[in-house]
């Protein structure tokens, strides 16, 4: 069975760790802080599209509900960080378990037009409401510790990683899941519920996505509509698994570092060109869809598949 | 005679105009082979997929151990005890034939390991334990059928719907499978088998449902039915057995 072995992915996690005993330039951390972001949000997109086979085209809506509420509970109530973004985690759950009830019953290519509706709708809300700032955004207040928020964000992402590690791949739950994404009627005949697990596995993709929306939020101390609930999270979160290899826990963390790198040196150096990367990225969703269809990690030599094709 | 295991009362299935089923009733007991049989489109399949709650039915109703269990989901009529297989087999193909079975291991054995353990048995018991770690993709059909009757066996059922599992295989694995099918029986298992081949359902069969147009036209011992000139003009002859 692919990665279910724990040693490599702790060794990884525990070089992270020390990054900024490492890394002491401030702009670099920043880099790190976002790449570990952009891991955690590819990874929770993964939870959806690669074990279950939706593709959710609303991702960027639990990171900037976790955002906001974050905000608002911090800059409005006067709530401590940590309470804040917990709260905030638990709202973009109960919003997947809202959005999951009626959705997670279409078939895939309905449900990623209603969930990217859906996200839509909550953007234009946020953008009328006075509570959220409107589209004047909100800033909070300012923590200048480039090293608290690279760990509070590496915490994140790792418990996320290694809680969905052994939920996906050591217990029952990945299996069933996997099944349901294989063949919904055959899964019901084994005495699996498919859209109770869709909808578990949707709040499981979410509650992490909220949380790390509250990081970001705190972190860059400023958030508005465009930067949290555009499309940008979702599209660049579906670029990475496809890229990285879907289904797996591995493949988009891969996929998340690859593009993460080639974004933040594509903006150094040719930022007079925003349309070229998007472009570009377009470019490489296309072609991995085409000629990489297990993704990166799917070309790797010494990967060990989960099953021999004799096909 | 025993309390039935499963009682079809008055079942009708339409779908919009078509009716696929029509007041169809019959009663299977504990430990019988009950044989449906009847021409292509007669409603064998419709009425296996209301049996195992794929469909609601449109009138009459569906008992089960005397409760009925019309209209309930496939998931949960699995949990009671219903295993099914499908005409149109239903591996689930990325994964491998062991992970197949773990899955419907794990609805009488929830954790992991203990799941493991029990798909290793099933796998002995339907000789696909050579071919446990390859992807169920792979197989060749008779595999495939097996595995189908694999998944339904891991459940651990009291009651197994087999649609079509013999069609399509060669005259060894025909052999093969009934034998398979007659050590289920041994066991305590019941089993209702819709099966075009006369040479097998007769030889399998307790007794024989046949439908025709989704009505029931006989119904009795094989050798009887074999003889009832309205199923021979439907369905014999048809099939020129
Ligand atoms: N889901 C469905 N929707 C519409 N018609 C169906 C459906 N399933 C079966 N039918 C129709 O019901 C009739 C019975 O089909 P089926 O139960 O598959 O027959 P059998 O298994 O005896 O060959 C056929 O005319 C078939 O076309
Ligand atoms: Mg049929």
């Amino acid at each position: 069975m692919k990665d279910r072995r724990l040693s490599g992915h702790l060794l990884v996690f525990a070089a992270m760790l020390l990054i900024p005993a490492v890394v002491h330039d401030t702009f670099l951390l920043r880099v790190f802080t976002e790449a570990v972001m952009w891991i955690g949000l590819a990874v929770t997109f993964d939870v959806l599209a690669g074990y279950t086979g939706y593709l959710n085209f609303g991702h960027s809506a639990f990171f900037g509900i976790g955002a906001y509420i974050t905000a608002i509970l911090m800059v409005r109530a006067g709530w401590h960080f940590a309470p804040a973004a917990a709260l905030g985690g638990a709202a973009a759950g109960l919003g997947a378990l809202i959005a999951g009830f009626p959705t997670l019953r279409l078939r895939g290519a309905y449900f990623a037009i209603a969930t990217w509706a859906l996200a839509r709708a909550i953007q234009q809300g946020v953008l009328m409401m006075d509570i959220t700032g409107g589209p004047d955004g909100m800033r909070l207040p300012a923590l200048l510790s480039p090293g608290f928020f690279y760990y509070i964000m590496l915490g994140v992402v790792g418990v996320t990683f290694f809680a969905y590690w052994f939920l996906l791949e050591r217990a029952p739950f990945g299996l069933k899941l996997k099944a349901v994404r294989e063949d919904e009627q055959g899964a019901e005949a084994l005495g699996l519920n498919p859209t109770k697990l869709k909808i578990q596995a949707f709040v499981l993709s979410a509650v992490p996505t909220g949380i790390i929306g509250g990081v970001f939020a705190y972190w860059v101390t400023f958030i508005d509509p465009a930067s949290t609930l555009g499309d940008l999270v979702s599209d660049q979160a579906l670029v990475m698994v496809v890229f990285g290899g879907m289904g797996t826990l591995t493949g988009p963390v891969i996929g998340a570092v690859l593009i993460f790198t080639f974004k933040t040196v594509f903006w150094a150096y040719l930022s007079d060109y925003e349309v070229l990367y998007l472009i570009i990225l377009g470019g490489v969703i296309a072609a991995s869809v085409v000629f990489l269809p297990d993704g990166v990690l799917g070309v790797l030599p010494q990967r060990r598949k989960g099953v021999e094709d004799h096909a | 005679m025993p309390e039935p295991i499963l009682e079809v009362e008055n079942l009708t299935k339409n779908f919009g105009g078509l009716t696929a089923v029509n007041e169809v009733s019959f009663r299977v007991h504990p430990r019988e082979i009950v044989g449906l049989i009847g021409p292509n489109g007669a409603g064998k399949t419709t009425l296996f997929n209301v049996v195992s709650g794929y469909y609601a039915p449109s009138r009459g109703k569906v008992l089960f151990h005397g409760k009925d269990i019309s209209g309930k989901p496939p998931y949960v009529l699995a949990g009671r005890g219903i295993g099914r297989t499908f005409q149109v087999v239903k591996p689930f193909p990325g994964l491998s034939v062991l992970e197949n079975i773990i899955i419907a291991s794990f609805l009488r054995h929830p954790k992991r390991v203990r799941a493991e353990e029990h798909a290793w048995k099933v796998l002995e018991f339907t000789e696909l334990a050579d071919r446990a770690h390859q992807s169920a993709a792979s197989l060749t059909l008779a595999g495939r059928k097996r595995l189908e009757i694999g998944k339904a066996l891991a459940l651990e059922p009291t009651f197994l719907l087999l649609d079509e599992v013999v069609a399509g295989l060669n005259p060894t694995e025909v052999d093969h499978t009934i034998e398979l099918i007659l050590k289920l029986r041994d066991q305590g298992i019941t089993i209702l088998i819709v099966e075009h081949i006369m040479r097998v359902i007769m030889r399998i069969s307790d007794r024989l449902v046949v439908l025709n147009f989704g009505q029931k036209i006989a119904e009795g011992p094989p050798e009887e039915v074999a003889k009832d000139p309205g199923v021979v003009e439907a369905y014999l002859g048809v099939e020129k057995a």
